[in-house]
């Protein structure tokens, strides 16, 4: 193919190149970021959560007056929600996992306050903890009854003397040896042994560098705000949120029952930003494309008006149609490429900056490759509409005028 | 002479509507996301405390762990919250216009027995009185309460407006009773609609969050032993084991704010406050270095992180969105308006001025940025429609109003006449010699 006359009559135009050059060069720029940043994000969201929050119903409940009893409350209400059909496990639990809010303490495995290093985010839970989160336990067992503490004074510093740790406490805790059987402590020097191993969970805090550092306390947890997790059969979560909020509503009126949720509400509400974050950018990088693909077109366009004479003049002297798609393809390869070399360059610098200015991760290579590839076929596509209209250009046209 | 221009200028973008619909589009699309970007950005950066910014503090004293520092990223902050024992001692001061201290609890408004209405959980922020005389709380019936209510943990209670309305459908209820908690409390007072964005009096709790639903004298809560529903913090290793233990320990969930009259006030009230910690340090506390602050709302907005990182990308992303639209309207300017060289030619041929040639472009330009600009207001009124269940609580913040759909305006007539500007030069520079010629 010949390159030289394609370039020479692109730098006729220099200014509508360089535009349509800049535009894509902008548009690789910030394609790759955002699609980075989308990634991530969908990554995040799409985290397995190590409890069953699909069929998970969790239920708020606020004790006031001086004739509610907690601990009875406490008890009457799981003795109601186990005993209904449809439900799996329940347990009460002092916050809610992925919702925003909870407990972490500092924890080691000498009873030294100075070493108590590992942060984990507490639940308290009673025997059926385990069951009702839906978490699957790799060595060890849930809590039996027994184990189970209660202090009615709500800011008590009691410890336990046994819990469940997931994997990543495990690790941080004790390195490649197993846990189980273990004593740890608590910043007073209270010990505990470990009983239990989970795979996984995400605690309070979904954007937290620590999310899977949970720890399952045996324990009811304080009034007078009390939740419940209450695990449902699969396919049974929704009908059974309307009998629990019934159910639950009438059968104590020294305290309000909050709100009964799926437990899916606050992953939701957890990812918002992140999901509103792949919103916005999913929108911004489709108008961006759908802009630059125009302009594409737009200079294509302008360029077949302007030749018009001189395509017709190749065609009668025996260019064929063919040829006269191709001259506008690498003509508009020659130009996309000049424009993602700049905009590679332009990429990383933006996300060399985007890291350093607002701690996001370093841009992946991959991401601007795919982008350059992508702006390729993008550009091919767009420029084949006008190119074939120029290739319609009868050779006739070259006699018809001078 | 202007409306003739105008008159070319509508005469000239017919004559090419497929470009000039792409050139309206391109910039409306490019306002519409800005906007949409900028209004959430603004009205997060915003200060809706900025006519008391110069007479409002929030009081931090570094109380914190002297093995580490309150934020390990940001080892020079002192805890956003102070504890109870501190907290007390500072309200003691005579030195400060008005002062306050609160936090968030939840409390139970019992239901009528005779309606068997269900009891509502609700939301109470446990304050001093002079909350609502120094960040400007508006008032629709009654007002706060007064020195003796928050000495003698008086039961009345302030009710938002919303919180009237479900308890007593709107009515003015000053004067009458509501049930907290199995206890009565007397209304004083019921709010006008107020929601300050962000909520620059508590930004630990949810910069965003709604305004508390009632409020009530913060000595009720320590009282009553209601239980704290905001953040609370602790260092170190501490037995407690009563609510007596937790008003005592180092735990940070009390929430300072003082109104200084002037500069002289303000050096006082700093003295004071690090003398305090000067004799509390020879008690034993306090064994960071000195470390105390009084921020105004604008710094303390700043402080505490409360514009996203991820919102400062997406107004920096829509900008060069922008960017990209605009590079692709001076390209279909360019050509047009050398389209229409030959004419150009003629025109100037037959004697019009560059200056006149200049003028009617620039006209040409000003109307497509109007269009754009309006068709943008209207995209990002769309765009906001649309982000608006990607938000909780955030129905302030996704609101165009006077000034922002000025703003829209104005970028996209700047942003056209900017993109217009080359095109209109080059078309000015046409010689008239050499497009007579080929006629």
């Amino acid at each position: 193919m010949e390159f030289r006359p394609i370039l020479s009559a692109m730098l006729r135009n220099k200014t509508g190149v360089f535009l349509v050059g800049l535009q894509i060069a902008l548009t690789l720029a910030v394609v790759a970021n955002a699609a980075f940043i989308i990634m991530q994000r969908v990554e995040k969201i799409h985290r397995p959560p190590g409890i069953d929050s699909d069929n998970l119903i969790v239920v708020q409940s606020y004790g006031f007056g001086s004739a509610y009893d907690h601990r009875a409350a406490v008890r009457e209400d799981l003795d109601t929600l186990r005993a209904m059909p449809g439900v799996v496990a329940a347990t009460s639990i002092n916050a809610l996992p992925m919702s925003n809010g909870g407990r972490q303490s500092n924890y080691g495995v000498v009873p030294d306050p100075d070493k108590a290093q590992t942060n984990a985010n507490t639940y308290d839970v009673d025997e059926a903890g385990v069951a009702a989160l839906g978490v699957k336990l790799a060595a060890g067992r849930a809590f039996t009854q027994q184990e189970v503490q209660y202090n009615p004074v709500a800011t008590n510093s009691d410890f336990v003397p046994s819990v469940i740790i997931t994997r990543d406490v495990e690790r941080e805790m004790f390195g490649d040896e197993p846990g189980l059987g273990k004593t740890i402590y608590d910043g007073l020097g209270q010990s505990a042994v470990v009983v239990g191993v989970i795979e996984n969970m995400l605690g309070a805090w979904v954007s937290f560098d620590k999310p899977s550092h949970v720890m399952l306390l045996p324990r009811v947890a304080n009034g007078p705000t009390v939740r419940y997790a209450v695990r449902a059969e699969p396919g049974r979560r929704d009908a059974l949120i309307a009998e629990i909020e019934k159910k639950l509503s009438e059968s104590n009126l020294h305290r309000a029952i909050t709100w009964v949720r799926p437990h899916t509400y606050y992953v939701e509400r957890s990812y918002r930003a992140d999901s509103r974050m792949v919103a916005f950018l999913g929108v911004i990088v489709a108008l961006m494309v759908s802009v630059t693909a125009l302009g594409i077109v737009g200079l294509a366009s302008f360029h077949v008006n302007q030749r018009t004479k001189q395509i017709g003049t190749r065609r009668a002297v025996g260019a064929r149609r063919i040829d006269i798609i191709r001259y506008f393809m690498v003509e508009n390869w020659l130009l996309t490429t000049a424009g993602v070399t700049a905009g590679s360059l332009l990429a990383f610098a933006f996300g060399f900056w985007l890291s350093a200015e607002y701690s996001l991760p370093r841009l992946q290579p991959a991401y601007v490759v795919a982008g350059v590839v992508a702006l390729w076929i993008l550009g091919q596509l767009a420029v084949f509409v006008p190119a074939r209209r120029a290739a319609a250009i009868p050779p006739a046209i070259a006699t018809r005028t001078v | 002479m202007f409306s003739y221009h105008l008159r070319l200028a509508l005469k000239s973008l017919r004559r090419t509507p497929v470009v000039a619909a792409l050139m309206i589009g391109a910039i409306a699309l490019g306002v519409g996301v800005c906007i949409t970007t900028l209004t959430v950005y603004r009205l997060m950066s915003g200060n809706p405390i900025e006519h008391r910014n110069d007479v409002l503090y929030s009081v931090t004293l570094d109380s914190w762990d002297p093995a580490q520092p309150w934020d390990d990223r940001r080892p020079e902050l002192p805890p956003s919250e102070l504890t109870y024992t501190d907290a007390k001692a500072l309200l003691e001061s005579g030195i400060p216009v008005r002062q306050v201290a609160m936090r968030k609890a939840a409390v139970v408004v019992e239901g009528d027995p005779a309606t068997r209405a269900k009891p509502l959980l609700v939301e109470a922020r446990t304050t001093t009185k002079d909350f609502f005389a120094m960040f400007d709380v508006p008032f629709r019936y009654g007002a706060g309460w007064d020195r003796t209510a928050d000495d003698g943990a008086q039961h009345v209670v302030v009710l938002s407006d919303e919180t009237n309305e479900k308890i007593f459908g709107g009515e003015d209820s000053v004067g009458r009773t509501v049930r907290l908690n199995d206890s009565e409390y007397k209304v004083v007072g019921v709010l006008k609609q107020w929601a300050p964005t962000p909520k620059f009096y508590d930004l630990n709790n949810g910069a965003f969050n709604e305004v508390e639903d009632i409020f009530i004298p913060f000595s009720i809560g320590i009282a009553e032993q209601l239980q704290l529903s905001g953040n609370s913090n602790c260092w170190g290793n501490q037995a407690s084991n009563s609510f007596e233990d937790f008003l005592n320990s180092n735990c940070v969930w009390i929430q300072y704010w003082v109104e200084l009259a002037d500069r002289g006030q303000a050096d006082a009230y700093q003295g004071f406050i690090d003398n305090y910690v000067r004799e509390q340090k020879q008690l034993g506390r306090f064994q960071r270095p000195l470390n105390n602050h009084l921020r105004h709302p604008d710094e303390w907005l700043k402080l505490n992180r409360v514009v996203e990182n991820d919102n400062r990308v997406l107004v920096g992303l829509s900008f060069m969105f922008l960017a990209v639209c605009l590079l692709n309207m001076i390209g279909l300017l360019l050509a047009k308006f050398l389209g229409a060289a030959p004419l150009i030619g003629l025109r100037r041929a037959l004697g019009a001025t560059r200056g006149t040639i200049f003028r009617q472009h620039l006209v040409e330009v000003g109307v497509i940025g109007v269009g754009g600009g309006l068709l943008g207001i209207g995209l990002a009124a769309l765009g906001l429609l649309g982000v608006r269940d990607l938000y909780e609580n955030y129905d302030q913040l996704t609101r165009i109003d006077l000034s922002m759909g000025l703003t829209a305006l104005g970028i996209a007539i700047a942003s056209g006449v900017l993109a217009g500007l080359y095109p209109t030069w080059r078309v000015c520079r046409v010689q008239p010699a050499t497009y007579l010629k080929t006629q």
